[in-house]
């Protein structure tokens, strides 16, 4: 009878204690490696997302979408790191007008249309009754490059006040050098 | 007894597994490629009483997929709220199609092939009719058992753009397919070029750290030549993937 009542009194402290844990975390052998650990590439540069919703369907669209702006987030910095790196080269980095060619133009590039970013791999695991959905973003350099080299001539004026004598053509070549970016 | 008892477990479980889609034709799950100039487009509906409705209704739906096959205007936005308490998410998905396109095919398109299998009943039209009878598996399978490669990893082509419908959890496998193939088509569009912006801000204070993020990506694009080619239902998680495949201009 004692017996009995132990194990009457535990069942409702193992529920209670089973549920002081809050919503359930994902066990880490279910994390996807390339979520924790993104691929490097020479030609792409990669972001991951993941969102936990009831939806599976919403856990894979807002995952999709953290994935992307991932991917404007780290485009904005790269291209104004690159930019920066162009203008203090051509010594003309601390001019006000620089600056702010340089961070109109790597703003407009990371909100600007994203053209090519893909979702390249993708994995939904469950979580008691959430579904987890992890994404992969890849985005192609080449498509990096075109777009800072199409907002850097539409800003022409701003760039030609900041230096009047540099040739659109430095600018340029300076961009197609940047194979380092995607690492 | 025991045998009765037997019998009752093994009509129960195949009576599930009959309801859980296991017949399907084989140009449901793989759409051949069609002959230069035409194009293939499946149709599907659930149980009626009476066959011929039920054909109805699938050449119904054949004939809107070919539709959107041809061209489809999609409308999507996603955004995100958050405050460090609250989240919000919001996402928009707007389809449309020109109706006198689906008048064109309505007089046009031409029977390829038909099956009616214990769930519903299937239909594989051609835009144009066809002078040769085109090689088409007819025979009904089941699912691939093996999960195919794309519903984890998007294929990687240089003619192609791919994207990937996913649903779960639905009680009419008619309006899970329908659900999963339009997903596919938006993540297709998605893939192709997207409008992104976000504001994100950090505040720290002794104790907490509160990332606050306004998120917000749109497109507003007309569509053509997207094709659902592949679908796969996972029995075990019940879920549903579509796979949209657009030859790149």
């Amino acid at each position: 009878m004692k017996k009995l009542i132990i194990i009457a009194l535990m069942i409702p402290l193992a529920l209670m204690l089973v549920n002081c844990g809050g919503k359930p975390k994902a066990k880490m052998n279910d994390i996807p490696e390339w979520y924790l650990n993104p691929p490097k590439a020479e030609d792409a540069f990669y972001e991951a997302g993941d969102a936990a919703k009831q939806s599976m369907s919403l856990a894979k669209e807002s995952a999709d979408a953290r994935a992307r702006d991932a991917i404007a987030r780290t485009l904005e910095v790269k291209v104004s790191n690159m930019l920066k790196n162009f203008m203090q080269q051509s010594g003309m980095g601390d001019d006000a007008e620089a600056l702010e060619f340089t961070s109109s133009v790597s703003k407009q590039v990371a909100n600007t249309v994203l053209r090519g970013v893909q979702i390249v791999k993708r994995e939904m695991k469950t979580e008691g009754s959430q579904y987890h959905a992890y994404s992969l973003a890849e985005y192609n350099l080449n498509s990096l490059i075109q777009e800072t080299v199409n907002e850097a001539k539409k800003q022409k004026a701003l760039y030609n006040e900041a230096k009047a004598n540099l040739s659109f053509d430095d600018l340029e070549g300076e961009i197609q050098k940047l194979e380092a970016v995607g690492n | 007894m025991k045998i009765g008892l037997k019998i009752l477990v093994f009509l129960a479980f195949s009576w599930g597994s009959l309801d859980a889609q296991t017949i399907i034709p084989g140009w449901f799950e793989n759409l051949p490629d069609a002959p230069a100039g035409n194009m293939y487009a499946v149709g599907y509906s659930g149980k009626y009483i009476n066959q011929s409705i039920a054909r109805q209704a699938a050449i119904k739906k054949a004939l809107h997929n070919m539709v959107k096959q041809q061209r489809t205007r999609l409308v999507f936005e996603i955004e995100e709220y958050s405050d460090g308490r609250l989240r919000l998410l919001n996402p928009s998905l707007e389809l449309s199609y020109d109706e006198s396109i689906l008048n064109r095919i309505e007089a046009t398109y031409a029977t390829i092939d038909s099956s009616i299998t214990y769930d519903g009943y299937f239909i594989l039209i051609s835009l144009n009719s066809l002078q040769r009878a085109p090689r088409v598996p007819s025979d009904d399978t089941g699912w691939d058992e093996n999960k195919p490669k794309w519903t984890t990893s998007l294929p990687k082509s240089k003619n192609f753009n791919y994207g990937v419908g996913i649903v779960s959890n639905y009680s009419s496998w008619v309006r899970a397919w329908n659900d999963a193939d339009e997903y596919a088509r938006f993540d297709l569009g998605k893939n192709i070029k997207i409008d992104a912006h976000s504001i994100h801000a950090i505040e720290r204070d002794n104790k907490y750290i509160i990332e606050s993020k306004i998120l917000q990506q749109s497109y507003d694009e007309n569509i053509e030549g997207a094709i659902i080619v592949s679908r796969w239902y996972d029995a075990e998680n019940d879920t549903y993937y579509s796979l949209c495949r657009q030859k790149k201009l």
